[in-house]
Parts: structure tokens; C-alpha cells; sequence
């Protein structure tokens, strides 16, 4: 339990902090002090104070246990303090260096006395060779990314889990430039103690965390995994990006079966049974997971796109029709009143192209009919920036559509550095938002999927 | 690891109440008192694949032929029985597997293509034991999954796959096996055949 420590700790100690500027050890401290305002104490053997800060000569002497405690030193020195932090009543302990398990046996072994320790003081373990954890709603970050080529994460709905901290890192700063904001990001490193599934379980019990992604190349007990995923995907949507699919567990005879087990993929419908949805890359990964955090599940296959741009329409259907989704008609009732609304050269079809004088009002009046109809499922809508009657209103009726109707909506939003500009406002307050027809159409899919699958389960329990 | 001899297995099967074809073990030709065409083969716990290895003859139209055709099969494989199978009607093709995986367990398989299997690699597998939900998802994560619509002149109904999955589920999950193919299946409009089965255990 100690590891909830993480997301809301009173104090930080770091261990191997540097002066020099630009060493892993001071763009930590870095890190640390210029968002957490918590209480930050500093072990150093000679230093009186870094970047300001006093320094304590050692664990021993520190005025009280601290929550977490980051150490940035070779291997050997790394367990040292461990140990002393242990027997500090220390909660959770990163540390955040290489030269472990993955270069040896002499690691390996470093990492047994790792666990050791972890047990034997009741002290959690995140790491070796992690970059840590960031903690949005905290300020907590031990990363050793450079502040200022990099975004900082806003707090947000959506854990995620990497065991590549690297691959991480790069996603995240990419999905955090758009807008997207995260309840936690975990490296989980090593593993010597702290194991995807423990993390897994941690973020399922977070209040803040609606919806989690996953990087994971090896899978350390894949039933326990599985039957986690399955309790928590009940409230919370996972999607997983998966690196390594070629990997299975040996057989000697190979029938039919086995050999199509290994094939790229197969573990597809196998995460799709415990509530887990697959991305293939990085992008999708935090696209399917900003779906899940923002987004409502869809119960159904009937989309209805608006659009002011009739291209895009057609694009869309294309992509929709092939995900498996259907574009029905409207009904003639309901033609008649979007016919009141948009255009008289627009289409009252779907997709509903209100052409280039699209205003907001009528992309409001349209989208409001499209949900009392009950002819839908979801709404895909297009809000394009670049014609005269299309303003900076439509962020606001986007976001309050999405907070406020139980239509699900996603939002495209295609264009150049200003529409980006309005892509992250929308994405800021919670509406799930991409800036291509291909992304927002797996935005809806995913959506559909984490419906599919609550239909599914809900269907089980009734009897 | 052993492979259970074909008509061992098949014969456990049809007791379970699956629907095989009719078949029988025959020293001769003359013994064989059932329907033509069939097909005759080696019933061997050596080897996994028949076609591969020669150890099966089909198509076989009538009584001269099959004493030739056993004769032929008795000089190849010397002290083995011959397992003698009334050839089926033409139905929509699949694979369905049970697999134990050292890390994932106990594992159920659905493919499109049977004999094309490995070659369309249309697959898609569950954890057992599956939901009947399990199921019907199963059928839909196939790409090709439209083929249960019919095609041609061939008619199947999707209701009764996920009745064979979730059935063969409820049943092998507490059974030991390392792999089981039944394969292929032919689908008709409202009945199945599992025309071969392999057991490893």
C-alpha cells in the first residue's frame, strides 16, 4: 500500500543530487524543485546547500522519514542508501541508475538485495534504471529530461505505465504538447520489486485515473495481469501497446494452433476478453487512451458526422464504414429541422456537410437535433477554423456538448499552428480531440470497443 | 508429450456428443461396409501431419480401390492400423484450437480456412473458459468474419459456432491436453462436422 505515496507525497529526498548544471543529478533536482512544493531534502556527503537547498550529511540525520526518496548514484552506493532509507521508514524509493540486471550477474544480484530490502523494511521499490515517475497533480517529477525541451504534463485523467522510460518520456511530450493531460506517468525500470502489475493495481485504485496506458515488452505474469486488467477495466478503460508480439511461451510439437499462436497479433482478442484495447504504436497508444479519458463509450454503430467541409465527410464515412461503423439517414422529421438550421446548399444527409458557411450556431442547433433524435449512437464533428463564420465560441460548445450530453462526441480539428492552437483548447477541457480524420475515426472506434465490451460484461451478469 | 491416435481421439469426441464423420478401423478393404467416397488413413500416434507424411489417401470411390489403396498404406507404414472415414459434403472451412501456453494458460482458438489456415492466418484466440459473449466476439474479430453470412452456395449460422466454442470450452477446460486441433471443421446451415481432430497431450 506504501506506494500510493507517489501521488500525493509531503516530502522528497533526493540522493546524488549534482551542482553541475546539465549533470543527470542536478536536472533532477531540477525537475523536482521547480514543481513540487513539498518539502525537498538533499543527502550529500560535503555539500552544505545545492541550487539553495541544504544538504544532510545522511539519511540518519534527516528530520523526519521522507515519503519518497530519488537516488542518482552507480549501483553499488544505490543499495547502500537503500538500505538506510529503509530502516528511515522511507515509503518509496526510486532509484534511477543503469548498470543493474540488464548488464550482468553482478547487477542481477544487486537486484535481489534490492528486493530484499523492499521486503524487508516494508519500503517499496520503483526502478533500477528508471526514469521514475511524474506526478502532474503534485508537481512530482524525477525525470531526467531538460525542463525546458520538454512540456510538463498537466493533470489529467489518464495513468500511464511504461517499461520503456524512454519511449515514455518521448510519448508523453508529445501527447502533453497537444493538450493531453495524465494522472501519473510510472517507469517502472527493472522491476526488481515494484512489477507492472503492482503499478496496474495502484492507478486502478486512484480516484483521479479514468482511463490507463500501457507500454509493456515483457509481460512478468501474464494470468495475474489479465485477471487485474479484467477487475479494473470494469471502470476503467486500458489500452496497452504491446512491443515484442512474437514473443510466446516454448512448445516443443507444434500442431496448427501453436504455430498460429506466434503469429503477429494473436494476442489481440485475448486482451479484448479482460477489457484491454491494443494500439500498435506510440501515437495510438495515447490517442485510444485520450479517447477513453474524455470520450463516453459508444453503445452502437450509428455515426453521425458534421462537417463543414464535404471532402472530409466523405473521408470519414470511408474510414467509419471500414472500423465497422454505419452512417444512417436521418429520418424525415429530423431532415426537416436540419434543413431549419444549416445552408440551404449543405447536406441534411449524413454526413451533414454544412459547407463553408458553417457558423457555430448552426454547428449547436445541428449537433443539439442529432442528439434528441436518438437516432445516433455518436457524433463525429469536424470544427473547422479556417471559414469566416466557425469562431473561438465553438470551444465552448464543444467542451459543453461533451460535459454535458450523454451523446458521445468526438472532435477533428484539422489545420495549421491555429487551429492546433484551438485543438488544445478543446483537448484542455476534456473533450477528446485529434487533428486528422484517420485519428479521430480510431478516437470513435475506441470508443465503440469500450462499449462493446461493457455491453458484453453487463450482458454476463444479468442473468 | 504424445500425440493421441486419431480415431482414440475422434472416438472420445463423438461419446461427447460432437458430430464426426462415420469411420472405422479395417484390417481390409472388404470389411468397409459404409458409404462411398472415403478416405483412408494412418492411425498413428507418430504422426502429426498425414497429408505431409503420405499417410492418407482420399477420394476414394469404391470397394477395389480402397483394397488397393489400404494395401498401398500397409506397405508404407508397416504394423500401423488403418482408420478407413466416410469423406464429408463441402462446408464453410475453420479451424478451432485449444492450446496450453506456459504463459498465457489454457487458450481457445478461431481461424477462417481450415486446410488455409496457416496461410490466411485469420485467427483469433481467447482465454478459457470463454463467455458465450467470448464467443460471439470471437466470431466478429475475425477480418474475413462476413463468410459466416454465407457465400456461394455456402450457409452456416453464427449461433451455432459460438454454441460449438463455448461447448468445447466448458468441456476441455479442466481437461490436460498441450494442443488440440480440430481441423478442419465444415460449417453447414445448421449442423457442423469436425472432419479431423488431433490431440497432443
Amino acid at each position: 500500500m506504501g506506494l500510493e505515496a507517489i501521488f500525493e507525497p509531503n516530502s522528497v529526498c533526493v540522493i546524488g543530487a549534482s551542482r553541475e548544471r546539465g549533470k543527470v543529478g542536478n536536472v533532477i533536482l531540477q525537475n523536482i524543485a521547480s514543481n513540487f512544493s513539498g518539502r525537498i531534502f538533499l543527502i550529500h556527503p560535503i555539500a552544505q546547500e545545492i541550487e539553495g537547498l541544504r544538504c544532510y550529511k545522511s539519511v540518519d540525520e534527516l528530520p523526519e522519514p521522507p515519503d519518497i526518496a530519488v537516488i542518482s548514484l552507480p549501483p553499488e552506493k544505490s543499495v547502500d542508501y537503500l538500505e538506510s532509507l529503509g530502516k528511515k521508514g522511507c515509503k518509496v524509493s526510486i532509484p534511477v541508475s543503469g548498470g543493474f540486471g540488464e548488464s550482468g550477474s553482478r547487477g542481477k544480484e544487486l537486484e535481489i538485495s534490492i528486493k530484499k530490502i523492499a521486503e524487508k523494511y516494508g519500503m517499496r521499490v520503483i526502478g533500477p534504471n528508471t526514469v521514475g515517475v511524474i506526478i502532474p497533480r503534485s508537481g512530482l517529477n524525477t525525470a531526467l529530461t531538460e525542463a525546458e525541451k520538454s512540456t510538463f504534463p498537466s493533470e489529467g485523467a489518464l495513468s500511464f505505465i511504461s517499461q520503456s522510460g524512454a519511449l515514455g518520456l518521448l510519448s508523453m511530450d508529445a501527447a502533453s504538447d497537444w493538450g493531453l493531460g495524465f494522472s501519473s506517468f510510472v517507469s517502472l525500470g527493472n522491476e526488481a520489486d515494484v512489477s507492472e502489475n503492482d503499478v496496474l493495481e495502484l492507478v486502478g485504485r486512484d480516484k483521479e485515473t479514468k482511463s490507463i496506458a500501457l507500454y509493456l515488452e515483457k509481460i512478468n505474469n501474464v494470468e495475474n495481469f489479465l485477471s487485474i486488467c479484467k477487475r479494473i477495466s470494469k471502470e476503467k478503460g486500458i489500452v496497452l501497446l504491446k512491443g515484442g508480439l512474437g514473443e510466446s511461451g516454448n512448445r516443443a510439437t507444434s500442431l496448427h494452433t501453436g504455430s498460429l499462436f506466434r503469429t503477429n497479433f494473436s494476442l489481440r482478442g485475448i486482451f479484448a476478453q479482460h477489457g484491454i484495447i491494443q494500439a500498435l504504436d506510440e501515437t495510438q497508444l495515447l490517442d485510444y487512451g485520450m479517447a477513453l479519458s474524455y470520450g463516453r463509450p459508444i453503445f452502437g454503430k450509428r455515426i453521425a458526422v458534421v462537417t463543414s467541409a464535404g471532402g472530409v465527410g466523405v473521408v470519414s464515412s470511408d474510414l467509419l464504414e471500414m472500423k465497422g461503423f454505419t452512417l444512417p439517414k436521418p429520418s424525415g422529421a429530423i431532415e426537416k429541422e436540419i434543413r431549419k438550421i444549416i445552408s440551404p446548399l449543405g447536406s441534411p444527409f449524413n454526413p451533414f456537410d454544412m459547407t463553408a458557411e458553417a457558423t457555430d450556431d448552426q454547428y449547436e442547433g445541428l449537433i443539439k437535433v442529432l442528439e434528441k433524435s436518438g437516432e445516433y449512437d455518436a457524433v463525429l464533428v469536424f470544427a473547422l477554423f479556417q471559414t469566416a463564420g466557425v469562431s473561438r465560441k465553438m470551444i465552448d460548445i464543444l467542451s459543453k456538448f461533451n460535459r454535458e450530453s450523454s451523446l458521445p462526441i468526438v472532435v477533428g480539428i484539422i489545420g495549421g499552428e491555429k487551429s492546433k492552437e484551438i485543438l488544445r483548447k478543446v483537448i484542455k477541457n476534456e473533450v477528446p480531440a485529434y487533428p486528422s480524420i484517420d485519428r479521430a475515426t480510431n478516437g470513435l472506434w475506441v470508443l465503440g470497443e469500450r462499449g462493446k465490451y461493457l455491453g458484453g460484461i453487463s450482458n454476463e451478469h444479468s442473468p | 508429450m504424445n500425440i493421441v491416435p486419431e480415431f482414440e481421439f475422434k472416438s472420445q469426441l463423438a461419446k461427447m456428443g460432437y458430430t464426426l464423420p462415420n469411420g472405422m478401423i479395417i484390417k481390409n478393404g472388404r470389411d468397409y461396409s459404409g458409404r462411398y467416397p472415403v478416405v483412408a488413413k494412418v492411425n498413428s500416434d507418430k504422426i502429426t501431419h498425414k497429408t505431409e507424411a503420405g499417410a492418407i489417401i482420399v477420394d476414394i470411390k469404391g470397394q477395389e480401390e480402397l483394397i488397393s489403396s489400404i494395401s498401398l498404406l500397409n506397405q508404407k507404414f508397416p504394423g500401423e492400423e488403418i482408420y478407413v472415414e466416410e469423406m464429408a459434403r463441402r462446408g464453410i472451412e475453420v479451424i478451432i484450437g485449444l492450446l496450453k501456453d506456459e504463459k498465457f494458460g489454457k487458450l481457445i482458438l478461431l481461424g477462417l480456412g481450415g486446410f488455409y489456415s496457416e496461410l490466411l492466418r485469420d485467427v483469433t484466440f481467447k482465454k478459457l473458459p470463454i463467455t458465450r459473449n467470448d464467443a460471439e466476439a470471437m466470431i466478429g474479430e475475425l477480418r474475413y468474419s462476413r463468410i459466416f453470412n454465407g457465400y456461394r452456395n455456402l450457409t452456416t449460422n453464427k449461433k451455432m459456432i459460438a454454441d460449438l466454442l463455448v461447448r468445447l470450452s466448458d468441456d476441455f477446460n479442466n481437461k490436460e491436453f498441450q494442443q488440440i486441433d480440430f481441423n478442419p471443421i465444415f460449417l453447414y446451415a445448421d449442423s457442423y462436422l469436425i472432419v479431423d481432430a488431433k490431440m497432443i497431450v
